[in-house]
């Protein structure tokens, strides 16, 4: 099935990628190498290597359609790969659901906000994290008291001042805030952040992005998402740019300028 | 990440604490999927009470008889409802509850009556008619079960797989029975526990009243009432975060076979005959009763307080058509008119918020 499913995507792969990279020092926390990700006949992710580090801040850069949403949700385990191999901490791994991407300690923060609508925010903060009992009840009153120290420390949301406010209530910015809220508070070694400024306010943004040098200096490596170069330079420590499916451009922060990568998202 | 933040998160907690009880009943009704229907069922009950003061003799509404047989004509419906709502809440319908209705109670007075489990037989036994019941219950959930396998397997809207299956209950009914009516007049102590009384309470209502805390506990406090919601407000995000959509659905319908033999067997037991028809539309009018209390057609809101309003809400406007001597057919113009109604009234209060 496997070897099957390779041999056809060498025919089908519009050309042979460039691998620019800057080789992984130490052994990464994840690895992702050749994967091939297809829906029918088109090709999202081609032979695509990526890899985050311990302690690192990684930009993931690209225009629309480069593949940058299909490789988070394939980390998060909600998108497996065609074919391709994925090693966490150096071990081979299958990231076939979330539970996968769970116990690989990855936590993902969704560009389509990953919240019930019609549920109090508390109950989304620990939806399928429930705090219960050993009958599985729910114990609301130590849900509150964290949902109430979460929602205080981990982002400035606005606005929000009530857990029990049902989330469809709220506006795009404090939705977003509440899924960052959550994803930091069940924060494992990874944090996936795709696209998460895009219905920030420029003061929820800073916030943001302070709080992702704050994890970093706590021991969490982060990949950020995002269309916004001067974000991504402000805390990212290496940038890797895609293009149609594929790595154009790979570089460590010192080693380039935010002109350079500017350059290599537009042209490519 | 100074904890002083939250400070105004507790402030905002202790003014909603703080709150006048008017004011924390009005936002109650406000954000509850069933405070509206909520409202209208006091001021049905309230006008129908004060009626009943007002023309003790002509209006019977507060007499014992008429009581008793409300609350009798509640039971099955609710029971059923129960199972229906919970289902709903998860994201999916089941069209077959009716059919499952008949057919369980078939199955089990018909094993019960084989066992000896018949208050008139030769040497009857009291534990045949609990053995009828269990195999009944366990078609009711193995129903359910199959309903999700096909619903989920073959991705396809439930409305459609529970639709062939009422059909094909309604056939198996017939298969099974045939179509005349079965005696089902079960052996002490079953009979006691599920058609005797307290007062004008019958058995059947102390029943619907048990699951309605118990189906409370569950889906308000419980990790897996949780999940429900989960997954009928937004199935991608429950998957994002690691629930399993598969699995939570599964339960959820075989609780809406389970709770549809339930009200089945209560009926059958109640009535002391069971007609292998008898449960055919009552899916829909359990639908509507989920529907009159708050639940959202696409799944994600409901509460259990709301099947039981709703529910009771139809049947006192029955009763009150009856009692008032209006046709019968005026109660489904009436529940036609009261499902439209409460959906419209809660609509316009969420729009307020």
């Amino acid at each position: 099935m496997m070897n099957a499913s390779t041999a056809k995507v060498e025919v089908i792969a519009p050309r042979e990628p460039r691998s620019p990279g800057v080789k992984p020092a130490g052994t990464p926390l994840l690895e992702m190498r050749n994967i091939v990700k297809r829906y029918g006949a088109f090709v999202a992710l081609n032979r695509m290597n990526f890899h985050i580090g311990e302690n690192e801040v990684v930009g993931l850069l690209g225009d629309n359609g480069a593949g940058k949403s299909t490789l988070v949700k394939m980390m998060s385990g909600i998108n497996p790969p065609t074919s391709g191999e994925i090693y966490a901490r150096g071990g081979k791994v299958a990231l076939n659901c979330r539970a996968d991407s769970e116990a690989a300690g990855i936590e993902t923060i969704y560009q389509d906000i990953a919240l019930v609508d019609s549920m109090p925010i508390t109950r989304n903060i620990f939806m399928g994290r429930e705090i219960t009992n050993r009958w599985g009840f729910m114990k609301h009153k130590a849900m509150e008291r964290t949902a109430i120290e979460i929602l205080g420390s981990a982002v400035q949301i606005s606005g929000i001042d009530d857990p029990e406010k049902e989330v469809g209530f709220l506006s795009g910015g404090q939705k977003q805030a509440v899924a960052i809220a959550r994803a930091v508070h069940f924060k494992r070694n990874i944090l996936l952040l795709d696209e998460p400024t895009s219905a920030l306010s420029v003061r929820e943004t800073e916030h943001l992005l302070g709080y992702v040098r704050d994890l970093k200096s706590e021991g969490t490596s982060s990949v950020l998402v995002t269309h916004n170069i001067y974000h991504a330079f402000q805390v990212c420590d290496r940038f890797v740019v895609m293009s149609h499916g594929a790595k154009v451009f790979e570089a460590r922060k010192e080693d380039t300028t935010i002109e350079e990568v500017t350059d290599h998202v537009i042209r490519t | 990440m100074s904890v002083s933040q939250s400070a105004h998160i507790h402030a905002a907690i202790a003014a909603r604490n703080d709150r006048s009880l008017a004011a924390k009943a009005i936002d109650w009704i406000r954000t509850r999927p069933e405070g509206g229907i909520a409202v209208l069922f006091v001021l049905v009950q309230i006008a129908c009470v004060a009626g009943a003061l007002a023309f003790p003799t002509s209006f019977r509404y507060l007499s014992e008889p008429n009581i008793a047989v409300l609350l009798k004509s509640i039971a099955p419906i609710g029971i059923m409802a129960l199972g229906v709502g919970v289902l709903m809440i998860a994201g999916e319908f089941d069209l077959s509850v009716g059919a499952l209705y008949s057919f369980c109670a078939i199955v089990a007075a018909t094993l019960s009556n084989q066992w000896g489990g018949d208050a008139g037989a030769e040497g009857a036994s009291s534990l045949a008619p609990f053995g009828g019941m269990l195999v009944g219950l366990a078609i009711g959930t193995l129903a359910g079960v199959i309903h999700a396998l096909v619903t989920l397997r073959f991705n396809i809207p439930s409305f459609i797989t529970t639709l062939g299956a009422m059909l094909l209950w309604k056939g198996a009914t017939l298969l099974y029975h045939g179509a005349a009516s079965l005696r089902f007049k079960p052996t002490e102590p079953f009979d006691t526990i599920f058609d005797g009384s307290l007062g004008v309470v019958h058995a059947s209502i102390i029943w619907f009243a048990v699951f309605a805390v118990i189906f409370h506990f569950i889906l308000h406090h419980h990790r897996i009432g949780n999940h429900f919601f989960a997954v009928g407000g937004n199935q991608k995000a429950a998957v994002a975060i690691g629930i399993n959509p598969t699995r939570t659905k599964i339960i959820a319908f075989a609780i809406a076979g389970f709770m549809a033999a339930l009200s089945g067997i209560v009926a059958g037991a109640r009535v002391g005959s069971i007609q292998p028809g008898g449960g055919l539309g009552l899916e829909l009018v359990a639908i509507a009763a989920c529907v009159i209390g708050g639940h959202a057609l696409m799944g994600g809101r409901g509460s259990i307080l709301g099947i039981v309003l709703g529910t009771c809400l139809m049947f006192t406007i029955q009763d009150v058509l009856l009692l008032l001597r209006a046709p019968g057919f005026y109660f489904e113009m009436f529940v036609g008119g009261l499902i439209v109604v409460a959906v419209i009234t809660n609509m316009a209060i969420r729009r307020k918020n």
